[in-house]
């Protein structure tokens, strides 16, 4: 944990490792802006989730991921391209997923949040925990009417792992033990749900590339073109995903 | 913002589907020499990975990004410490989610 005094950024830099980073949300906002950051808490996000973040507002300054609007965020990436000046700290941050630019003001006032804004991480499991984070974060907010996600599904991070990686962060969200959104089906179209009975046949789901299309299509008797767009539906709503190209289809399961 | 250039979370069973992309990957070090260090997957295979090696010691879980040569051989770029505990299941199960069901969160 760094307190504003101990702060040293040289040493924090050096070397390039990974950290977790808060970037403001635009380079012209002074970290002391009075808008509300408790909306949402601290949402852990890759770049790539940003990079396709909508506008919102009058004034599209406010971004929304997942129809949420997001203030602040967390990322966990390797630091590039330290840029050290009186007013301001400028770096890139990768995480795997793209490069972004951050931005973190230097200055007399600091709050809470701020002084642990930047941190390197020290235990690495960190890295794997955040971006399972992103994925409970997105599976939570994503607008879909789900088929039952399975249970077994977020058991995959276990107790020791959320323990160790919250050491390090404070005001972390809670991190996720049950994803059990069970939610009707009733808002499904019969052709999507007779695509989702077909893929989750063990003789669809056994099969490493998943279904054809086309194979849909001879087998359910749907017109192509209706395949496609329920494909197209149930892909976004996250209920299956494609394989090898984008004709190749599997059901979405823990 | 950039996402041009992204590194594909990958486990030595998913490398097959990434050969001459970028890549990154968890190994366990086994051997270390002139000819590139040899690692354990995080699902169990046995990776070689190529080039330059850093100046600094391994620790015996190493984050390598770079290309995938083959299917079970990587050309490094970066080599990042992860130290000496880590937890490759939880690690290999995100890997499966991040080429899955999640791979639009990722690349």
């Amino acid at each position: 944990m760094f307190s504003s005094s101990q702060f040293d950024a040289s040493n924090a830099f050096s070397g390039g490792g990974f950290m977790p980073s808060q970037p403001p949300q635009s380079a012209d906002y002074p970290s002391s802006t009075a808008r509300s950051r408790d909306s949402q808490g601290l949402v852990p996000v890759t770049v790539k989730m940003i990079s396709e973040a909508s506008h919102s507002g009058d004034d599209k300054s406010n971004f929304m991921i997942n129809g949420l609007e997001i203030t602040n965020v967390t990322l966990v990436g390797l630091v590039y391209n330290k840029e050290e000046r009186a007013s301001d700290v400028n770096f890139t941050l990768d995480d795997g997923t793209g490069r972004v630019v951050c931005k973190r003001w230097a200055s007399e006032v600091f709050d809470t949040r701020e002084m642990e804004a930047i941190q390197p991480v020290t235990n690495f499991d960190e890295v794997t925990c955040h971006y399972i984070e992103c994925i409970y974060f997105h599976l939570q907010n994503s607008k879909s009417q789900v088929q039952g996600f399975p249970s077994s599904q977020p058991q995959m991070v276990d107790s020791s792992l959320n323990t160790s990686a919250r050491t390090g962060l404070s005001g972390y969200q809670t991190a996720p033990t049950n994803l059990s959104s069970q939610f009707g089906v009733d808002g499904l179209k019969d052709c999507d749900q007779m695509i989702l009975d077909y893929l989750q046949q063990p003789s669809s789901s056994e099969r490493e590339r998943g279904v054809h299309v086309n194979e849909l299509s001879e087998q359910l008797k749907i017109p192509q073109k209706k395949i496609m767009d329920s494909i197209a539906s149930l892909e976004n709503e996250g209920l299956i995903y494609s394989t090898i190209d984008e004709f190749h289809y599997k059901f979405a399961r823990g | 913002m950039d996402t041009s250039n992204p590194a594909v979370f990958v486990n030595g069973g998913l490398m097959r589907m990434y050969v001459g992309r970028r890549i990154r990957t968890v190994i366990q070090v086994i051997q270390s020499d002139g000819g590139g260090v040899t690692g354990k997957s995080t699902d169990g295979h046995q990776l070689v990975v190529k080039g330059p090696q850093p100046g600094f010691p391994l620790t015996t879980f190493v984050e390598v990004i770079g290309i995938a040569d083959t299917d079970r051989s990587i050309r490094a770029e970066i080599w990042n410490n992860f130290g000496n505990t880590f937890d490759t299941q939880s690690y290999n199960q995100l890997c499966q989610l991040a080429n899955g069901e999640f791979k639009h969160l990722f690349i």
